[in-house]
């Protein structure tokens, strides 16, 4: 549902026939974090968990430790490059799973009958009528706070929103001329689905990607913050923002440094997301 | 209309029912009960079974969901399992604080957001429009536990201007609750307000780029008025859609606010009782939860149908 | 945050030697280490590191209303002594309510509701209670309280956190209008020590509902709402004299550190607990904010259940023994505000501790040597620790990497800390506990180290320590009991699954303004007993 907005046009520097420059270069700032995500943990200096120097916790940047140290005497930039692959790897596979799901029941909805269509919209909205974070909250507490039980959480949370938004856009698709005519031609309904619904709703898709992408960033920090996230010693950035709160009044790179990485990753998404919802409105 | 109201109401309680279910469900599911958080490490065999009988924990679940179901059938909502009080009486002194902060958040953010959608959307690429559209940005990409706290640091531990806790019940008079409340209903409107101003300038630039709207401002009539008077009542539903929507999110903000503030509001309490598994007080406040956004979509669709009278005739 | 009167003051040499150190540059730490090693309290050694000179507190100012932040808030706040557990009951317990007796500095029973008490045989008691003392509602305080605050955590009814330790109490009699005979089922010298603690408070005959707060305390309440907070005016009725120094007292739980450390600085609040020892070098740096450091004989404890087949060998505890690296631990988690552990509970400032026992040091080869006999090497060992359960997770860590370097592979498990003491404490072989300060050794073994003590965590049976310690308890000579007390350590640092690595310090942080604080071992900010205490300097 939250797929319903859409979004503002792009802003006009641009590169002539393709995406803006801005948007481009966020692009290359996703791209670099999806990079760290993957090879973060190699590259890291340190490990993740190793105490460099127990005694000058909430160290300032120095040479050694480009980031400081964090409230435990470990290596800031270490356990960035390191959460990396939760921040950004989390919300990827599961905006990517409800997005999944929601194509699968949204489409079938569109073709199905209507009772099954009323149903399962009425069953979807009763689970978006929760607030996502006190869910969340509910589900970890009562199934423990391992990966896989958030990732599914989280899934099962956006599955409505994916599938509100896919079956508005299949609906307007579906009632399209040239839907009718396969329809009249006698195409089958996976045929109607990937040959005409389907890439006439994908921009539509991925702008909604980003979206959820973003809130799910922004769903498993303020997790973390009330301790129901990544458990230590692993930690996505929002959990380092957490774990480190107490340096922030005293201008710790703790904090910071995981903070401005989450806002420059939320913030690139919005770029790629105002992108691709410009040459979705285009002609 | 009516009717469609009827049938919304009617649809929504179903709906109310079927939460209420799934929320027994769960919490039957999650380790641990009441009497064990009470008694904690000193726990004993004895001990622990002599409060269980009291709390009524020992009957079997489908005994329970019935005696449940059927107390909120008579509008009893059971007893709080941490302190003994009747639910409807814990949640009483709570409620009232969560709906001033979402109420006055509400009206802070829905003026300044569709202030600034619409101003971007006049002048879209403008200096101001581009400022606007970064600090929306911003605001929403960033954790609200952490503008929270940014808040608190830059109003109240540097400058000393407003109250870093947010003491609601001993604030004096309309000024002093004001003051209290600064803090809060700022850090909650910031992600607010950069979601929802983004989201009217979008619609708005759509909406300007209407034929009858295009034709309105050819006949003379200034850009602002064609945008307030003939765009903007056309998109009064998507707005108002988008906007009960962001007020979802903001409920999902007001737990880290109220953790932060020390905020004596509903989200708080709903997680204390998750940790406390005071399971009456945490199945009150997730239908109230329930119950408070289906009330705002059916608001929200009434006012789109109102505003639009294409729609009138389709309830 | 003046050290408590039983802490020798620094000699000259040693503040000679302290004025050296510093004018050589030494940092903290060092000055912490020097002094802690020459015998000093961590809280006395804290206090001259961070501020070298302080002046002496002036005389108590009256008025005021104090604001205190605790470190939990829950729905589940009560006011009702049995069923105190946490931090912010103790400490509005200590505001409206009195105990027969009270614990001071050293934990030792003085004088409260009780004036005076006396056994032959430790076996029957009789106490002599206060006259003049009147409840909040105006009834006076008399012997019949008095028994019914004590028998009812005998009835499994009353759900009370206290069962453990007043199961010995066959009988309680008002022997007179002010008089308490209590008979105990075994004889126990410590127990007007027991009648000083936290849930044994005294309320009025026959209350069922606590919710008004009806005591003898020094103040009395005026609002309470559990998880958000209670307001106490001063009992103008209150039956010590020159104590309630300030007006009023509004308490609340901020369970977020940041917020509690933020609103502190802001001067919205006066005294805050529950400080993490890492923030410390943080707040150090504030001005307007002291930290008031306690010593006390808390401690996490990590267990190695004897009845299970892999961890339950005294090979593998000896090895993790061996393994566990102590002074890391004290340094990286708790920054030296902890004492280094010897494997058994009797903390170094606690009564009756054996200094004559040597240390269990960090010793790699000698635990390669019991973890190789015993077994595991090569196995991944499942450890279940909480970020919950006081600093037990980042300990897990520690060990599981000294483990690593050792070749033993350690798998930690995370749980939450939601259900841990009813799911996973004790059911799990390996695994953390934490036991906070109690007030006598016996309380402490008794509990967790007695083959039927219910925190009995290893599942450790001795019947040779059985014998010690009810003898002990019936020992009226002090020096046969020390003794006593010595075995028993000797035998459970030997004997028993338990790795006790550090006692750790209690931190709380307070405004420049706030005076009067002294340190009470059985928590943080006095023993919970500051509302009596302390004032608001307006200077």
């Amino acid at each position: 549902m939250i797929g319903a907005r859409s979004l503002p046009r792009p802003l006009r520097l641009r590169r002539p026939g393709g995406w803006p420059l801005l948007s481009l270069a966020g692009a290359a700032v996703f791209a670099f974090w999806a990079g760290i995500a993957v090879f973060g943990g190699l590259l890291a200096p340190h490990a993740p968990g190793e105490f460099v120097d127990s005694w000058d916790t909430l160290a300032p940047v120095s040479a050694q430790y480009p980031l400081g140290t964090d409230y435990l005497g470990r290596d800031v930039l270490s356990r960035i490059m390191a959460g990396a692959k939760y921040t950004v790897g989390l919300p990827f596979l599961t905006a990517g799973l409800a997005l999944f799901a929601g194509l699968v029941l949204g489409v079938s909805a569109t073709l199905m009958r209507d009772a099954f269509d009323t149903a399962l919209s009425w069953l979807m909205d009763t689970f978006n009528s929760l607030p996502s974070t006190i869910f969340a909250m509910v589900a970890v507490a009562g199934f423990g706070t391992s990966i896989p039980v958030l990732a599914t959480v989280i899934t099962v949370l956006y599955i409505p929103s994916a599938y509100r938004n896919v079956r508005a856009a299949a609906q307007t698709v579906s009632r399209l001329d040239f839907i009718d005519a396969a329809r009249v031609r006698g195409e089958s309904s996976l045929y109607i689905i990937f040959r005409e619904i389907l890439p006439n709703i994908l921009p539509n898709l991925l702008t909604h990607f980003g979206i959820m992408f973003i809130y799910i960033a922004l769903l498993l920090s303020g997790l973390s913050f009330l301790g129901l996230g990544i458990q230590p010693p692993e930690a996505d950035w929002g959990a380092l923002v957490a774990e480190n709160m107490v340096g922030l009044s005293y201008g710790a790179p703790a904090v910071f440094a995981p903070a401005l990485c989450l806002i420059s990753l939320t913030v690139s998404m919005t770029l790629m997301v105002d992108a691709v919802s410009r040459r979705r409105k285009e002609p | 209309m009516t009717r469609l109201i009827a049938k919304r109401l009617l649809l929504g309680l179903l709906t109310l029912w079927l939460v209420a279910t799934l929320v027994f469900a769960v919490s039957g599911a999650l380790p641990g009960d009441a009497a064990a958080s009470i008694l904690g490490q000193d726990a004993t065999a004895e001990t622990l079974a002599a409060l269980r009988a009291q709390m009524g924990l020992d009957d079997p679940l489908a005994l329970r969901y019935a005696h449940w179901l059927g107390g909120i059938l008579q509008g009893d909502f059971g007893l709080s399992l941490a302190n003994g009080r009747p639910v409807a009486e814990v949640i009483g002194t709570r409620l009232p604080n969560s709906l001033l902060l979402a109420g006055l958040s509400t009206l802070v953010a829905i003026p300044v957001s569709l202030a600034l959608g619409i101003a971007s959307a006049m002048r879209p690429d403008s200096v101001f429009d581009r400022l606007t559209t970064f600090l929306s940005v911003l605001a929403l990409s960033t954790p609200s536990f952490l503008i929270a706290t940014l808040t608190v640091l830059v109003f109240s531990v540097w400058s000393g201007l407003l109250p870093a806790l947010s003491n609601i019940d001993r604030a004096e008079g309309f000024g002093g609750t004001l003051r209290v409340m600064a803090l809060p209903v700022l850090a909650l409107s910031l992600s607010v307000i950069g979601q929802m101003a983004r989201m009217t300038r979008a619609i708005l630039i759509g909406a300007l780029s209407e034929p009858y709207v295009e034709t309105a401002i050819l006949k003379g009539t200034s850009p602002l008025r064609a945008a307030i008077l003939h765009a903007l009542p056309n998109m009064a539903g998507p707005i108002v859609n988008a906007s009960a929507l962001s007020l979802n999110a903001l409920i999902s903000g007001v737990v880290f606010v109220e953790v932060i503030f020390a905020y004596p509001g509903l989200t708080k309490l709903m997680v204390d009782s998750v940790a406390t598994r005071d399971l009456p007080v945490m199945q009150a406040c997730a239908l109230i939860f329930c119950a408070g956004f289906l009330i705002l979509v059916l608001v929200a669709d009434i006012v789109a149908i109102l505003a639009n009278p294409r729609l009138r005739s389709a309830g | 945050m003046r050290d408590s009167g039983r802490d020798p003051a620094l000699a000259p040499r040693d503040m000679a030697r302290l004025r050296q150190q510093m004018s050589r540059g030494a940092t903290r730490r060092d000055v912490m280490r020097m002094l802690t090693a020459s015998g000093m309290t961590i809280a006395a050694a804290g206090m001259l590191a961070t501020r070298a000179t302080r002046a002496h507190a002036a005389a108590p100012q009256r008025g005021g209303d104090l604001r205190v932040a605790g470190s939990s808030s829950s729905t589940s706040e009560t006011l009702d002594p049995a069923r105190f557990g946490k931090g912010t009951d103790y400490a509005r317990g200590f505001m409206i309510y009195n105990g027969l007796t009270r614990l001071d500095g050293d934990l030792a029973p003085q004088p409260e509701l009780a004036t005076s008490w006396d056994s032959a045989d430790g076996r029957v008691w009789v106490f002599k209670l206060r006259s003049g003392v009147t409840f909040h509602d105006g009834r006076p305080f008399t012997a019949e309280d008095a028994v019914w605050s004590v028998l009812r955590h005998n009835d499994p009814e009353t759900a009370s956190r206290a069962r453990a330790y007043t199961g010995a109490i066959a009988e309680a009699v008002a022997s007179g209008p002010l008089e308490l005979t209590v008979t105990l089922s075994e004889p126990n010298y410590d127990l007007p020590v027991i009648f000083g603690t936290f849930n044994l408070m005294i309320v009025p005959a026959g209350t069922t509902d606590f919710s008004r707060g009806i005591g003898t305390g020094p103040y009395r309440l005026t609002e309470f709402e559990p998880g958000v907070r209670s307001v106490a005016v001063r009992n103008e009725n209150y039956w010590k004299d020159g104590l309630q120094h300030v007006d009023t007292i509004e308490y609340f739980g901020l369970p977020d550190e940041s917020s509690r450390l933020n609103a502190l600085r802001a001067g919205e609040i006066h005294l805050t607990t529950g400080i993490n020892p890492r923030s410390s070098k943080l707040i150090e740096r504030d001005r307007g904010i002291e930290l008031f450091v306690t010593r006390s004989g808390t401690f996490s404890d990590l267990y190695m259940q004897k009845t299970d087949a892999t961890v339950g060998s005294e090979d593998f505890a000896a090895g993790i023994k061996a393994l566990l690296p102590r002074d890391v631990i004290r340094s990286s988690i708790y920054r030296d505000f902890a004492e280094i552990g010897n494997d058994q509970p009797i903390a170094p400032s606690m009564k009756y501790f054996d200094d004559g026992l040597a240390p269990s040091g960090h010793d790699p080869e000698k635990a390669v040597y019991h973890l190789k006999k015993a077994g595991v090497m090569g196995q991944a060992i499942p450890l279940v620790a909480s970020a919950g359960v006081g600093n037990t997770l980042d300990m897990a860590l520690i060990l599981q990497q000294a483990a690593q370097e050792a070749g033993l592979q350690i798998d930690v498990q995370r749980v939450p800390v939601d259900g841990y003491w009813s799911n996973v404490w004790m059911k799990r072989p390996f695994g953390f506990g934490t036991i906070t300060q109690r007030p006598t050794a016996d309380m402490i073994f008794s509990l967790c180290y007695k083959s039927d003590g219910p925190y009995n965590s290893s599942k450790w049976q001795d019947p040779k320590f059985d014998q010690l310690l009810l003898a002990a308890r019936s020992e009226r000579d002090e020096t046969v009991r020390a003794q006593h007390y010595a075995d028993m350590q000797a035998l459970v640092r030997d004997g028993a699954g338990t790795a006790i690595p550090v006692f750790f310090s209690n931190i709380d942080a307070h405004s420049a303004a706030l005076k009067g604080l002294e340190p009470i071992p059985t928590g943080n900010m006095m023993g919970y007993a500051f509302a009596e205490n302390v004032w608001l300097d307006p200077a």
